[in-house]
C-alpha cells in the first residue's frame, strides 16, 4: 500500500500546475481513485457525506456484468463448436470464446476510455466512471462475428456523438452504448443481421465451409410457419423454454442468458443502483402488450401474434436489454412516476417492433432509443403535475 | 394532541450520542457573541474594544431594523472585537467581572399580568429585553418583523440532529416555565401556537403532554419546523410562519418572567471524538475550550458547533453561538482511504444499499471525507428520494444554474428545510444544500428591498 500511494505521490508532479501533462489531470485522477478514496474533506455543512460514490455505483454494474461476459465467452465457444461439428469440450470451448469475446471488450475500453481522456482533457471535466460501464455494455451486445475496426467504429460513435458532444455523461439524453450500436446496426447492415453472424467461424481451413449455422430464435420466431405455434417452431430447432431461459443459442455476445441478467436485475434493484421501477414497468410492458396481442391471434394471422408473452422475455436481448439498458439513469426520465411509464412504454414497443417490424427482428433497442428522446417530456408532465399538488410558497 | 408520521428523511445510527447526565460547569473567564452566525442581520456595533458592559447590555444591532438589539451575555470589558473578511463583525468577546457580575434588569411580568398584557406590550418587552432573536420566520429563517402577524407559531421541543441535547434534559424542572412561555406565545399569536416533540420523546411526552399540540415519528429532519409547516400547513398564506427553538422559548420565558437576560445553556456535547460525551449546563456564549478537553484528543478532529449536518465549523478556541445548542467533535477523515472503492463497507455509513453496514446493527463513525469527487448528476434520484417536504434536488439544483428563478420557485425552494440531507446522500458530491441556502438568502434580500 505505502509502495503505491509513494508511486501516486511522485507521479502527481506530472498532472500539476504547468507540468506537461497537466491536462491529463482527470486521467491522473481516475487513475489514483481505482487504488485510494478521495483525501478531500468537507468545508461546509453537512459536515459527513455518505460514502457511496458515483465509481462505486458504476463498478457495481460492472461486477454484475461479468457473469454475462463469462458466460458468452463460454456460449460463442458452443454455438460456433455445434456448428463446426466439433467435440464439447469445456476448456477448448471456452478458449475459443476468450479469443473473439476479450479482443472486441478490449478494444471497447480502449477506444471508449480513450475518447474520454481525450474530451476530459480538452472540455476539462473529469473523468465520468460512466464510460467503463459503456464500454462494457457495447461489446456484449455485438455480433461474435464483428470485425474489429467495427467494434472500434461503433463505440467511438456512442462515446462522441452519444454522450460527449453532449457535454459527457449526466448530459446524454441517450444511451451511449445503445447509440453505438445502432449506429453499427444501420451503418453496416450486413455484418449486424442475418443468421450467420451470430455464431463465430470455427476457423480450421476445410472446415469452416461445412459449418452450418443456426438461426437465431428471433429470426425462427418471425418465420414460424402457420402450420405451427411458434413454440412449437422453437422447440423444433432445439430452442425449448429452458435453453432460451439459460442462453444457450446464438445470439449477441453476452445478451442471451435471461438467467443472468435476471440475477444481475435482482441484485442490483437489491442494492439500489437500477430502479425497480423501471424494470417492473418494463416487463410489466412486454407481457401486457403479448398478452394483448395474443388476442388477436387466431386462424389465418402471423403465429408470432400467438406466442407466450413469457418468451418475448427470454428470447434476444430483451433480458440483457431491460436489466442493464433501460436502467441507465441518466438516459432514463427522473421521476418515480415517469420511470414507471418509460419502462411500460420500453416493453410494449420492443413487441410491437419485434411482431409487426420483419425489419427489425429485435426490438428493445430501438424501444429504449425511442423512449430515451421522449424521457423528458415524461419528466416534464410528472413535474407539471407534482407542482400543481404542491401549495405554493412564493 | 395529534399525530404526524413522515416517511422520508434519513435514520442514523451514529456513534457518539451523548448521555443523559447533565453537568453544571463554572462560569468561564470569557464569554462572547458571534454575530457572524446570525442569519441575514447587519450587525451595528454599538460598543468598543475597552468599553464596561453588563450582562443585558446592548452590544449590537441590526441595520436593517434598529429595534432588533443583541445584548452582552457576560458583565465586564470589552475584551476583543474580530472582524473577518469584508468587515463581518465575527466575535465580540467579553472579560468577564466576578462578584458581583455587574448586570442590567429588566421589568418582569407575572403570571397574572400576562393573563392581561396586550400583545404590543409584549412585543415592546420582547424588543427591550434582546430576546427577538428567539423568533425565525420561515422560509428565510431570519428574524421577522416585530409588527408582523404569525400565521403560526411553531415550537419544535427536540432536533434529532445528530447530536443536540434532549430535551428530556433540558427541560428538566423546568416545565412551568415552559408553560409561561407558551402562554407568551399564545398573546402573540392566539390559537395559533403549535407545539411538538418526537414521539420517541416519552418522557418529555409524559410530563409536557398537555401543551404538546402534535407528536411527530420519523427520521431526521421530521422535527424540524419547517418540516412541520410542509404537513399541516392548508394554503399558501400559512408560509410565513414564526418557529422558535425549545431552549430559545425557554430563554424567552426567563427573561419575562424574571426580568433578567438569560444566560443559561444547555448544550449537548457528542461526536464519536469527543473525550466526554454528556449534557452541559453553560453560560450563553461560554469557549469551547470549557467544554472539551483539548489535551484528551487524539488529534486530527473537527469541532463543529452546532449539529453534524448544520453547524458550522471551528477552531478549538472558538465559541458556542446564540442558536448553537451542540459541539460535536468528530474525525476530520483527512487520509485517502487505501482500496475504497472495493471495501465492502461494513462500517461505512450509507443512505444506500451498497454497503454491508446496511446489515450491520452497531452504530457507525461517521467523518468529514468527501468519500468521493465532484461529478455530473446520473440522476440517482437519492437526493428526491431522502428530502422530507417532496422535492427534487436536483432539479431545482439545475434551474438554480440555469436561473430560472420562476422555475426553481415553482419546484418549492422556498420549501427546503435546510436539513443537509441531498448533500449528504449525493454520490456525485453535489453541494445540494449550500446551494439552495445561498439561493433562498439572495431571494430573501431581493425581497427586501422591494417597495411595499
Amino acid at each position: 500500500m505505502k509502495a503505491i500511494r509513494q508511486f501516486f505521490e511522485n507521479q502527481r508532479r506530472h498532472f500539476e500546475g504547468n507540468a506537461p501533462l497537466a491536462r491529463l489531470e482527470p486521467f491522473y485522477e481516475a487513475m489514483e481513485r481505482v487504488f485510494f478514496g478521495t483525501g478531500q474533506v468537507t468545508g461546509q455543512a453537512p459536515h459527513a457525506r455518505d460514502s457511496l460514490t458515483v465509481q462505486r455505483y458504476m463498478m457495481l454494474v460492472i461486477v454484475m456484468l461479468l457473469p454475462c461476459l463469462f458466460f458468452g465467452m463460454y456460449n460463442v465457444g458452443l454455438q460456433s463448436f455445434k456448428a463446426a461439428g466439433q467435440p464439447l469440450d469445456f476448456w477448448p470451448m471456452m478458449v475459443f470464446g476468450a479469443k473473439i469475446v476479450l479482443p472486441l471488450v478490449i478494444i471497447s475500453y480502449l477506444f471508449g476510455f480513450g475518447w474520454e481522456i481525450v474530451f476530459s482533457a480538452i472540455r476539462k471535466h473529469p473523468i465520468s466512471e460512466g464510460v467503463f460501464v459503456t464500454a462494457m455494455l457495447f461489446p456484449l451486445t455485438l455480433p461474435p462475428s464483428t470485425p474489429w475496426w467495427q467494434a472500434a467504429l461503433g463505440i467511438s460513435f456512442g462515446v462522441v456523438l452519444g454522450k460527449e458532444v453532449f457535454g459527457g455523461t449526466g448530459r446524454n439524453f441517450l444511451n451511449p452504448a445503445l447509440t453505438g450500436r445502432a449506429f453499427l446496426y444501420f451503418a453496416y447492415p450486413i455484418q449486424m443481421s442475418g443468421d450467420a453472424v451470430w455464431t463465430a467461424v470455427y476457423n480450421h481451413g476445410a472446415q469452416a465451409v461445412d459449418a452450418v449455422t443456426a438461426a437465431t430464435p428471433l429470426a425462427l420466431a418471425t418465420t414460424a410457419p402457420a402450420s405451427q405455434t411458434v413454440e412449437q417452431t422453437l422447440a423444433a430447432a432445439g430452442y425449448d423454454f429452458s435453453t432460451l431461459f439459460l442462453g444457450f443459442y446464438p445470439d449477441s455476445i453476452g445478451a442471451s442468458s435471461a438467467l443472468l441478467c435476471l440475477i444481475g436485475a435482482v441484485v442490483l434493484m437489491i442494492i439500489g443502483v437500477a430502479s425497480y421501477r423501471i424494470i417492473l414497468g418494463d416487463i410489466i410492458g412486454v407481457l401486457a402488450l403479448g398478452y394483448v396481442l395474443n388476442l388477436f391471434a387466431g386462424e389465418g394471422s402471423a403465429p408470432y401474434l400467438g406466442m407466450n408473452p413469457f418468451y418475448h422475455l427470454i428470447i434476444g436481448g430483451t433480458a440483457f436489454g431491460i436489466a442493464f439498458m433501460t436502467t441507465d439513469p441518466v438516459s432514463a426520465p427522473d421521476t418515480h412516476a415517469a420511470r414507471w411509464i418509460y419502462g411500460f412504454f420500453i416493453g410494449a414497443l420492443t413487441v410491437l417492433i419485434r411482431v409487426f417490424n420483419p425489419a427489425f427482428p429485435e426490438g428493445i433497442m430501438l424501444a429504449i432509443l425511442f423512449m430515451n428522446v421522449f424521457a423528458p417530456v415524461l419528466d416534464h408532465l410528472v413535474i407539471r403535475l407534482r407542482i400543481r399538488k404542491r401549495i405554493p410558497n412564493i | 394532541m395529534q399525530k404526524l408520521t413522515m416517511k422520508k428523511g434519513y435514520r442514523f445510527r451514529m456513534a457518539g450520542a451523548p448521555a443523559d447526565e447533565l453537568v453544571v460547569l463554572p462560569a468561564p473567564a470569557r464569554v462572547a457573541v458571534l454575530p457572524e452566525r446570525i442569519p441575514h442581520i447587519k450587525p451595528r456595533l454599538l460598543v468598543k474594544k475597552g468599553d464596561q458592559v453588563q450582562i443585558g447590555s446592548p452590544l449590537f444591532e441590526d441595520k436593517r431594523n434598529p429595534r432588533l438589539r443583541f445584548l452582552s451575555p457576560g458583565g465586564g470589558t470589552i475584551h476583543d472585537i474580530s472582524f473577518g473578511p469584508r468587515r463581518v463583525v465575527q466575535a465580540i468577546v467579553i472579560d468577564r467581572k466576578e462578584n458581583p457580575e455587574p448586570e442590567t434588569r429588566f421589568q418582569a411580568v407575572t403570571e397574572s399580568q400576562l393573563a392581561q398584557i396586550d400583545r404590543q406590550a409584549l412585543v415592546d418587552r420582547i424588543l427591550d429585553g434582546g430576546m427577538w432573536w428567539a423568533f425565525r420566520e420561515l422560509p428565510f429563517r431570519d428574524l421577522p418583523a416585530p409588527d408582523g402577524e404569525p400565521p403560526f407559531i411553531l415550537v419544535s421541543l427536540n432536533a434529532k440532529e445528530p447530536f443536540q441535547p434532549s430535551p428530556a434534559v433540558y427541560l428538566k424542572d423546568h416545565e412551568q416555565l415552559l408553560a409561561y412561555g407558551l402562554k407568551a406565545l399564545n398573546v402573540l399569536a392566539p390559537g395559533r401556537v403549535r407545539v411538538f416533540a418526537d414521539a420517541s420523546e416519552s418522557s418529555v411526552i409524559e410530563k409536557a403532554g398537555q401543551w404538546l399540540t402534535h407528536v411527530v415519528s420519523g427520521n431526521y429532519p421530521c422535527d424540524d419546523p419547517a418540516t412541520v409547516l410542509y404537513r399541516i400547513k392548508s394554503d399558501a398564506s400559512q408560509n410565513r410562519a414564526w418557529f422558535v427553538a425549545g431552549q430559545d422559548l425557554l430563554a424567552l420565558a426567563h427573561l419575562l418572567r424574571e426580568g433578567r437576560y438569560p444566560i443559561r445553556r444547555v448544550v449537548a456535547v457528542a461526536g464519536s471524538a469527543a473525550p466526554d460525551r454528556r449534557h452541559c449546563q453553560i453560560r450563553l456564549g461560554a469557549p469551547l475550550s470549557q467544554l472539551v478537553d483539548d489535551a484528551r484528543l487524539r488529534g486530527g478532529e473537527r469541532f463543529v458547533v452546532g449539529g453534524l449536518f448544520r453547524g458550522y465549523s471551528s477552531d478549538s478556541d472558538g465559541y458556542v453561538g446564540f442558536y448553537e445548542t451542540a459541539v460535536n467533535v468528530v474525525p476530520e477523515g483527512g487520509d485517502p482511504e487505501f482500496l475504497a472503492l472495493f471495501n465492502p463497507g461494513v462500517s461505512r455509513p450509507s443512505y444506500s444499499r451498497t454497503f454491508l453496514s446496511r446489515l450491520n446493527p452497531k452504530a457507525l463513525v461517521y467523518n468529514c471525507n468527501m468519500h468521493g469527487d465532484l461529478r455530473a448528476c446520473i440522476a440517482c434520484m437519492h437526493c428526491a428520494d431522502v428530502c422530507p417536504v417532496d422535492l427534487l434536488p436536483q432539479m431545482i439544483y439545475k434551474s438554480i444554474l440555469a436561473e430560472e428563478v420562476e422555475e426553481y420557485l415553482e419546484l418549492g425552494l422556498l420549501d427546503c428545510v435546510e436539513c443537509g440531507l441531498c448533500s449528504y446522500v449525493c454520490p456525485s458530491k453535489i453541494e445540494l444544500s449550500r446551494t439552495f441556502i445561498a439561493t433562498k438568502a439572495a431571494y430573501a434580500k431581493e425581497q427586501a428591498v422591494k417597495p411595499d
